[in-house]
């Protein structure tokens, strides 16, 4: 299988691979050059070029995103519903322009479409490095948070969770995001039902080896 | 270092100030004040070389002329350093006063010698690509022109140091797995990048200009005595925009050493960028960003933190796009 990963950055996609490698249960090759995107709402601007470029030019059989959900609205149960839409929700957004772009394209290299992984962390990816190791860190605890109008902590200090800084360098937050995914690889189950949304990726993805 | 500075008819800035934080990007258009900010900060040390001036009685002063006031964290909180100036660019006198409260109120030796250690580059990759003396190979001078020299002694006299350098440059360019430098005849040394998995080296002269920059800043920030004040124009001059994390992170290093490991005092660095990649990398600290506004021949600064509708504006845009955009200000006037 051949995965293609929009990320922030390299770190980022680092330990989104050793996540991806857990779900699928194997090595997969890569789409070389890396895709990048600065940030929401810059992921959804570029993700309709994406999606073509990856259908028409290459043999890539997926693509996996994975955004913060900073301060929007967190996916639920209840977005999964045929044809519900929450336009502040970045989970329903992104599937949508998934939707959106390969429902026309004729097949292409032997396949119809890109397969789609679409993963939010909430609020943010350190969040999923901090599963398994602090208690208070959970999708449900953010959600909680939002609905209280008093979050049980910011972005900034889930990177000083993390990393020990809120200003680590690149190397830090590889270095990090490894020894962290590294930790979690091998049994999931507690990263799924903590952060639903990373759930939700790791549903797509299994669903790609029924339909492949 | 620095706490604050206030300008008083100095060139476009005629009403204004600013708080400075250890790490300040400034944006705005061109003809804003970012580079009067560094200017007045270079005619403070120049100011400060000198003997200190009895102050002016009140008919002495000159209230039209320009006038620049600083104000500084602890130790020197307890003193206030005015620039008096006879033109609208050029300062003349340095006046510096002990406030009623602070530190290091009689420290002005003290003050004296960090400020004069404060360094602002403008680099120039021709002159960074250029053979440089090994007898100049001290601190790096303001165009980078003799970061060759610097990197030999460095090498010769503090290995660690350079090795740190050498393993962040190669990690930063692959494509690179050894720098080299030759020193010839007439005690010049010339600097190279090997290229990985061959014995060619490709000379100063043929690296790119991002390369070149990046060489320099890389010396800064791998610099175990580095300046108290660093102030850097055009931050993002030549670099692609894939490297702007790690420019980013290298300036951090010098301004928060802590969170790199370091032990050493942090440097206040100021740098200057039209790049909204850049700044799309500071959503997370818009305390860290210097707005400059121009209306008409007046210039102003204000800090990206203090829009109070900055976070629900990041909903739905980048903070380059929303630069870009004009929404935060900073942009150029059109007719």
């Amino acid at each position: 299988m051949k995965l293609a990963v929009l990320s922030e950055s390299p770190a980022d996609e680092t330990a989104i691979a050793i996540l991806m490698e857990a779900v699928l249960g194997g090595h997969f090759k890569h789409v070389h050059p890396g895709l990048r995107a600065r940030g929401w709402p810059s992921v959804e601007q570029v993700l309709p070029s994406i999606i073509r470029h990856l259908h028409f030019n290459t043999d890539a059989d997926g693509l996996v995103v994975v955004v913060d959900s900073d301060d929007s609205v967190v996916h639920t149960s209840e977005h999964e519903a045929p044809s519900y839409f929450h336009p502040q929700c970045r989970m329903c957004r992104l599937r949508a322009v998934f939707r959106q772009n390969t429902k026309k394209f004729p097949a292409a290299h032997g396949r119809n479409r890109i397969f789609r992984g679409v993963g939010i962390a909430v609020p943010a990816v350190e969040a999923w490095y901090l599963c398994g190791r602090d208690e208070q860190v959970s999708e449900a605890a953010w959600v909680e948070g939002q609905a209280t109008g008093q979050q049980p902590y910011s972005r900034a200090e889930l990177k000083f969770r993390v990393y020990g800084t809120d200003r680590p360098n690149l190397q830090l937050e590889s270095r990090r995001a490894l020894e962290e995914v590294r930790r979690q690889r091998h049994d999931l189950r507690r990263l799924e039902n903590d952060f639903p949304s990373f759930a939700a990726l790791a549903r797509d993805m299994r669903s790609w080896q029924k339909n492949s | 270092m620095i706490a604050s500075v206030a300008f008083r008819n100095f060139k476009a800035l005629r009403e204004t100030s600013l708080i400075l934080a250890p790490f300040n990007l400034v944006i705005g258009p061109n003809g804003s004040g970012k580079t009067s900010l560094i200017e007045s900060i270079l005619q403070l040390r120049g100011l400060a070389r000198l003997p200190l001036r009895e102050p002016l009685s009140d008919g002495e002063r000159r209230p039209e002329t320009a006038e620049i006031t600083f104000l500084f964290n602890p130790p020197f909180d307890g003193l206030e350093a005015s620039l008096s100036c006879v033109s609208e660019a050029i300062c003349d006198f340095l006046q510096v006063t002990p406030l009623p409260r602070g530190e290091g109120v009689d420290d002005w030796a003290g003050l004296r010698a960090r400020l004069l250690s404060m360094r602002s580059y403008r680099f120039d990759h021709e002159t960074i690509a250029s053979a440089s003396a090994l007898r100049d190979g001290g601190e790096l001078a303001d165009d980078g022109a003799n970061l060759a020299a610097v990197l030999a002694v460095r090498k010769q006299k503090h290995p660690e140091e350079f090795a740190r350098f050498r393993a962040e440059l190669i990690r930063i360019q692959p494509e690179y797995d050894e720098i080299n430098l030759v020193e010839k005849t007439d005690h010049t040394i010339e600097l190279g990048l090997r290229l990985v998995g061959s014995d060619e080296v490709v000379s100063a002269d043929g690296l790119a200009q991002g390369t070149l920059y990046l060489m320099a800043i890389l010396a800064l920030a791998f610099d175990t005595s580095p300046p108290a004040i660093v102030c850097i124009e055009e931050i993002d001059r030549g670099i692609h925009p894939r490297l702007l994390r790690e420019i980013r992170d290298l300036l951090y290093r010098l301004s928060y050493p802590a969170s790199t490991g370091e032990t050493r005092a942090p440097v206040q660095v100021i740098t200057t960028t039209h790049s909204p990649y850049l700044l799309d990398l500071f959503r997370d600290h818009p305390e860290e960003v210097v707005i400059t506004e121009k209306h008409g021949r007046t210039a102003h600064f204000t800090r990206l933190s203090d829009r109070a509708d900055l976070s629900s504006l990041l909903e739905d845009g980048s903070l380059g796009d929303l630069w870009y955009s004009g929404i935060l200000g900073g942009v150029p006037d059109e007719r």
